[in-house]
């Protein structure tokens, strides 16, 4: 049975390919059998990134069906609508930071960029909903605006689907964050973990 | 506990979670590998990178090689002793190997000697879709293909015996989908091979390791003939062949390395199973023929499932001409599955529902709003890094190319970070020309440079042919990075000396092979596993080949770098301009680059946008204002020599 169809999304540099480990190590840690798919474009930096990551026993294919993903966590906004339009399932929730990187496309006056009310909508339509939270603030006041991705994290266990539990995702972060910021990360993990209980 | 650890840890029955290429490299481990060797190339590069890792300290030797070529000859060369070693490359990668590749199988080996390839289905890395299984066939050689990352590490490990027992290479096949993907895995012991490096000439078949000595090529080519039946028999055993036909279905699926995975997905969400024949492949070639057979007789219809092109599909085709030819079979060739782009368990199912004769429902309102709500998100076009020393590259040659490169400028692209100077703005749309005269584009952003682009090295060689061909429209140009010119230009640049060939040959070296992840070459002055070496410096070897005009320029001083290209734009002949500066990230990464502060001045701002055209993606332009994205901002200072109003500027 799959327990968990999670899509990470962001701009290569953010973090989510790391962020996607992280959950599928602690889903091994507690015994279950995880897969972690990652697509993007041929940029290691400031291109679409999303990884696909499937915890269950019904998962043999590393990418998510379309339609299927329970959560988008997207620790970009346009990022998270993108997503979602292909893979969120009807009831899913994409869970976003609120921060934009602004595309070259939308600099150079060749797209526009949709706002958060519009992305709200735009999920609404889809038969999903929208949690928000100004991600890329949390992880500054956790003392590193790198630590987003972890920040989103914490959201993600806050919004309780997964079949892991915070504290494992939290030993796993521990574990695996560069040696020396282990307390900013955890610190990161707890402020996301409380925007979205809040909420 | 990370990659380092996991990798090169002996706890055998431990489940980790692996990269596809992770367990690729841990296969290696577990075999007893002597030596490693590889070019850096997505979506294979971690193969490498892990097996560095691991090197030092279980003591076998692993190289970045100058090209795949290289490393593929430094692998053989120690299977030719004896010792287990394995190459790693992306799909294109294989063909710089192709000559040795094609050779070598004549003697075949004496070590087992693996040749692990990534293939790219759906380009998402790469210049073509490529199925490189073909060059296992083509190479008469067995070539395993995993379905998930277990299979990857196990049948690496096992690619070694069957190497050893066939004394031929063997080919192991990944994909995107499996390389890029992590799954956990189940390690098994590391085997420690006490083998002393051995070299006998005549090893059992006479000049072994010379194709030309006698018997020849032609009784050589005999032996590796002589190799496939034994290889036909070994496959027959694998446990990743495996056929499940109970009953009498009508339908039968025949599926190798991912495909097997999307094909099992698909039957599952189908509520097919025990209902269709399943013939698992891991072995694309040579095939597990008696299961095929056997198959092919139960069933009306067979389904190939397979990503990349359809070679199972072909061979499939031939054998049921004996076999039972009025089976039907189903697949690329007969447009049940799309013939280019990868596959995935949506489309799998799809194609599968038909042939099952099972309706699925279209949710076509669901697909209205999807498409409604799809015209709302922008696209993302690929940029360099901000404060890329390729942007301030790109900013002096539009700028010298402006002044000095007459009406139809060409710039021929190559392989790296750089290439993206011709991936254009997504969200333009291009329409194409019919014009039989040269045609000159406006050229907004460095991403809409490069005018060609092809392979590692190609534009160097391009250029000469574009001048001989007599084209005089405007200057002739090629870009490369500096892996790119130790891995492939070398040759070219002398040709254009010993040719007359008149262009000129801008060299983008940010000393490390940026766009794979950072790896070293020749120009970092550092191995795979960390030694110090000596740097090469692109000019020297440029001088060494004959180049009479040869600049260096810092890339972040865009005005001196501007300057060395109109200079060489108006020499008389080949050129070399080397813009060096190192990657900004490394150099963040090594603590060698402290950014400028920068600071945003919008009542200066005149709205003319040079800052936007500049294409770091940093830089902001909101309510008709330029500005910084100082999250993302490096602080390298080459905005505030394009504003020229002073509305971006350094603090001093």
């Amino acid at each position: 049975m799959t327990e968990l169809n999670l899509i990470i999304a962001g701009v290569g540099g953010q973090g989510s390919v790391l962020a996607s480990h992280l959950v599928a190590m602690a889903a091994i840690r507690d015994g279950l059998r995880a897969r972690v798919g990652e697509t993007f474009g041929a940029a290691m930096r400031g291109g679409a990134v999303a990884s696909h990551v499937r915890i269950g026993e019904d998962a043999p294919t590393p990418l998510v069906p379309e339609g299927g993903a329970e959560i988008v966590l997207a620790l970009e906004p346009l990022e998270g609508l993108r997503n979602a339009v292909k893979y969120l399932a009807g009831g899913g929730i994409l869970l976003t930071n609120t921060r934009a990187w602004t595309p070259v496309d939308v600099n150079t006056g060749r797209a526009e960029y949709p706002s958060m009310e519009t992305i709200r909508g735009a999920v609404e339509k889809l038969g999903g909903r929208v949690i928000a939270i100004d991600a890329t603030s949390l992880a500054q006041q956790a003392g590193n605006v790198r630590t987003m991705n972890v920040v989103m994290l914490g959201a993600l266990a806050g919004v309780d689907k997964l079949p892991t539990s915070p504290e494992s995702l939290k030993r796993v972060i521990r574990e695996n964050v560069p040696k020396g910021t282990e307390e900013v990360n955890l610190r990161a993990f707890e402020l996301g973990f409380s925007a979205v209980r809040e909420k | 506990m990370g990659i380092a650890e996991t990798i090169a840890e002996d706890s055998p029955g431990k489940r980790v979670l692996l990269m596809g290429n992770e367990a690729i490299a841990r296969g290696a481990i577990e075999a007893g590998i002597g030596v490693a060797a590889s070019y850096p190339g997505t979506p294979a590069s971690e193969i490498m990178e892990a097996l560095a890792l691991a090197a030092p300290r279980l003591g076998f030797h692993a190289e970045w090689s100058t090209n795949e070529k290289v490393a593929f000859e430094v692998a053989a060369g120690a299977a030719i002793t004896g010792i287990r070693a394995l190459t790693s490359m992306k799909n294109a990668g294989l063909n710089w190997v192709m000559d040795m590749f094609m050779t070598l199988v004549y003697g075949g080996v004496r070590g087992g000697f693996v040749v692990a390839v990534a293939d790219d289905p759906d380009a998402h890395y790469s210049s073509n879709e490529q199925d490189t299984r073909f060059a296992a066939f083509y190479g008469e050689i067995p070539c395993l293909e995993p379905a998930d990352q277990q299979e990857a590490k196990d049948m690496t490990r096992y690619a070694f015996e069957l190497s050893e027992q066939l004394k031929l290479p063997v080919m192991v096949r990944s994909a995107t989908r499996l390389s890029h993907a992590s799954g956990d895995v189940e390690l098994g012991k590391i085997q420690k091979l006490d083998r002393k490096p051995a070299f006998d000439k005549h090893y059992e078949l006479a000049y072994r390791w010379n194709v030309y000595g006698p018997p020849g090529p032609v009784e050589k080519h005999r032996w590796l003939h002589s190799r496939m039946p034994l290889a036909k028999r070994a496959v027959e055993k694998l446990p990743w062949n495996k056929l499940e036909l109970k009953g009498k279905p009508k339908l039968g699926i025949i599926a190798p390395g991912l495909g097997a995975s999307y094909a099992r997905d698909a039957v599952r969400r189908l509520g097919l199973e025990g209902k269709v024949a399943f013939l698992k492949v891991g072995t694309p070639t040579p095939l597990p023929e008696r299961m095929v057979g056997r198959l092919l007789k139960a069933v009306k219809t067979v389904f190939v499932v397979e990503e990349g092109d359809p070679l199972v599909e072909f061979q499939v085709k031939a054998l049921a001409k004996d076999l039972n030819p009025r089976v039907k079979i189903a697949g690329k060739l007969t447009g049940e599955l799309p013939p280019v782009g990868e596959i995935n368990s949506d489309i799998v199912a799809n194609a599968l529902a038909k042939l099952a004769g099972i309706r699925r429902r279209r949710d076509r309102a669901r697909e209205f709003i999807k498409a409604e709500v799809g015209e709302l998100v922008s696209p993302r076009s690929s940029t360099l890094c901000a404060g890329c020393q390729h942007l301030g590259s790109y900013w002096a040659l539009k700028q010298a190319l402006r002044k000095l490169g007459g009406r139809v400028p060409i710039v021929n692209g190559d392989i790296g970070c750089y290439e993206q100077g011709g991936y254009g703005i997504f969200a333009k749309a291009i329409k194409p020309s019919f014009s039989t005269e040269s045609v000159r584009y406006p050229i907004e952003s460095p991403y809409e440079a490069l005018d060609t682009n092809y392979i590692m090295g190609g534009g160097v060689g391009l250029m000469q042919g574009e001048f001989h061909a007599g084209y005089r429209d405007g200057a002739i140009v090629a870009v490369a990075g500096d892996s790119t010119f130790f891995h492939a230009c070398i040759p070219a640049v002398i040709n254009a000396v010993c040719n007359l060939a008149k262009g000129v040959f801008l060299v983008m070296d940010n000393s490390w092979t940026a766009m794979t992840g950072h790896q070293p070459n020749p120009a970092t002055g550092i191995t795979a596993t960390g030694e110090r070496v000596r740097a090469l410096r692109i000019e020297d070897v440029a001088k060494a080949c004959g180049v009479d005009f040869i600049r260096t320029a810092d890339p972040f001083d865009l005005g001196a770098t501007q300057a060395a290209i109109e200079e060489a734009l108006k020499h008389e002949g080949f050129a070399v301009v080397v813009a060096r500066r190192v990657c900004t990230l490394q150099a963040q990464r090594e603590k060698k680059f402290v950014g400028k502060k920068m600071v945003v001045s919008p009542e200066k701002c005149t709205s003319c946008r040079l800052c936007v055209s500049f294409g770091c993606p940093a830089i902001t332009y909101k309510d008709n204002k330029g500005g910084i994205d100082f999250l993302l901002c490096n602080g390298c200072g080459m905005c505030a020599q394009v504003c020229p109003t002073g509305a971006l500027s350094v603090v001093e």
